[in-house]
């Protein structure tokens, strides 16, 4: 057989499996909509734990940037050794931004912390005080790095930044995913026996027929394919309902979060991600994990009958 | 061709089909497989279809080894096999024309191989004016028809027969024997498993004869009993 002929083979058999899927699934259309449900009610409870988990990590994230570093330099350091470091600071690419604070503008903020006690402050002036620097990096996760580099360098008296509290976020960050991808397992497993079983009724309503096409002689993918079109049907259903169903929710809860944060004043704290900018990768996950349930449902649920 | 050589089949309840069979089934020759139920008669028809494998021994078919062979290879194997059985099995929601084509469908036939196929068989069988008829608006004898046209479309070098005309009445029963005897006259080998003593008594043809797995005769032009 020549090769063109060979491909109108693959694109008459891959109509015929596209037709008959399309078929089973409308003749079954009761264990359909039954099976369609489950997919959307296991991919709505991943969805919202997808969605706490983003919205998680990206305050987290917001955080983690906002967190600074302050590098104080020792009190009796040379003009020429402080710029040294400043120009280091300056040329790093992980240092997204900084302040160099002199000695005077370090008092000028004293002065105006202590301005109702200003005996605290008698008798002290910038002389007593270190020159620093205030850093932001673009990662917080190069923080340690960052600092041990600079730590090297001489002039410098202390490094401060919160790292008990990054660690500890990390950590957290990291047992919410685990946490996610676990319930997520569990979900998938229960989504796709429910999937098998739909798919089995319509194989065992076909078993005969199954049966002559094994006695004729059709390859075991020629009999697959329906019940493997039947399976995706029903998973990408189930990615659209389930996508149409989160959205609408994301934006009820984002839109309250919003208001109810604005009136507390956290709101530059506490922020939602839109939707817009996440939904292409949600409803693509969506589709492809409802698919993938659906592909391997049907090929456990036929594997059964194909053993003749 | 199809070879035995040695061949036993025991079954995991400890049942045994078939023990240390061997012979040797020519190209166009016509085969009846006599015996009680029980006797071996359904494992060697099982096993020249790979729906069972021998526990020892050989069996070739066509240029297949079935006791070595992939299972991927198990549908090429079959479609050089036509095979037709007492309850039909056909569709039930397919037409006469469908049930048939349907047979090269799953094959992957081409569209106009099909057009050209199929009213070839149907009219073998003498079916061509009900090609358009749902199986249950035909006769036994019809549906059986129906059931060879299918089992032949692809051309199969061998045919095999459990027990068709097992649903039928003598007189049909005739007709069936009549067509498989015409198809032999083509070149196909025919297996046919039967009860029937004397379809088997006047049509002479080479007998085998199966009791409790063991091969008790075998004659060319023979009888259904050893009575003669």
């Amino acid at each position: 057989m020549y090769w063109k002929e060979i491909i109108q083979m693959k694109i008459r058999t891959m109509k015929y499996m596209v037709k008959e899927g399309f078929v089973n699934t409308y003749k079954n259309l009761l264990m359909t909509i039954a099976s369609v449900s489950m997919v959307v009610a296991s991919l709505l409870i991943f969805g919202i734990f997808l969605m706490v988990t983003i919205n998680l990590s990206y305050n987290l994230n917001r955080l983690k940037a906002q967190t600074e570093i302050v590098v104080f330099l020792k009190t009796d350091i040379a003009a020429m050794e402080a710029d040294d470091i400043e120009l280091k600071i300056k040329s790093d690419e992980r240092v997204s931004s900084y302040v160099r604070l002199s000695k005077e503008q370090a008092f000028a903020q004293l002065a105006t912390t202590y301005i109702e006690d200003s005996e605290i402050i008698d008798g002290l002036t910038p002389e007593f005080l270190n020159e620093s620097f205030r850093i932001h990096l673009n990662n917080a996760d190069e923080i340690s790095e960052f600092t041990e580099e600079l730590g090297s360098m001489n002039g410098i008296e202390e490094i401060n930044y919160p790292l008990e509290s990054l660690n500890k976020l990390s950590a957290f960050m990291h047992w919410v995913n685990v946490g996610c991808m676990v319930i997520l397992s569990l979900l998938l497993i229960i989504s796709v026996s429910i999937i098998a079983n739909t798919i089995k009724l319509t194989v065992y309503a076909r078993r005969r027929e199954i049966g002559i096409m094994k006695y004729i002689g059709a390859n075991d993918w020629f009999i697959r394919g329906p019940f493997v079109i039947e399976g995706m049907i029903i998973g990408f259903a189930g990615a659209v309902l389930s996508f149409v169903l989160t959205s609408y929710l994301y934006n009820a809860v984002a839109s309250f979060v919003n208001t109810n944060a604005a009136e507390y004043g956290i709101n530059e704290l506490v922020k939602m991600v839109t939707l817009r900018s996440i939904g292409g990768q949600i409803f693509l996950i969506y589709a492809i994990i409802g698919m993938v349930m659906g592909l391997i449902g049907s090929i456990i649920s036929v594997r059964k009958y194909l053993n003749v | 061709m199809i070879e035995f050589k040695n061949v036993t089949k025991c079954y995991p309840n400890g049942a045994i089909g078939l023990d240390d069979v061997s012979f040797k089934i020519e190209k166009g020759e016509f085969v009846f497989v006599v015996g009680h139920s029980g006797s071996g008669k359904s494992t060697l028809l099982k096993l020249i279809l790979h729906e069972e494998t021998p526990s020892a021994g050989e069996v070739y078919v066509n240029e297949f080894a079935i006791h070595d062979m992939l299972k991927s290879e198990i549908p090429y194997l079959r479609r050089g096999l036509g095979v037709v059985f007492q309850d039909f099995r056909l569709l039930p929601n397919k037409t006469v024309y469908d049930n048939v084509a349907f047979a090269m469908q799953i094959v992957e036939a081409q569209p106009k191989d099909i057009r050209r196929q199929v009213p070839v068989a149907l009219a073998l069988v003498g079916l061509s004016k009900k090609a358009r008829a749902y199986p249950n608006q035909l006769s036994g004898g019809e549906q059986q028809r129906v059931a060879v046209a299918r089992a032949l479309v692809n051309n199969p070098s061998i045919l095999i027969a459990d027990e068709p005309t097992g649903n039928l009445d003598p007189e049909t029963s005739w007709e069936i024997m009549d067509l498989v005897e015409d198809i032999n006259q083509r070149g196909t080998t025919i297996i046919v498993a039967t009860h029937e003593k004397n379809i088997v008594d006047l049509m002479k043809k080479r007998v085998f004869n199966l009791e409790s797995g063991k091969v008790t005769r075998d004659v060319l032009e023979g009888n259904y009993t050893n009575e003669d």
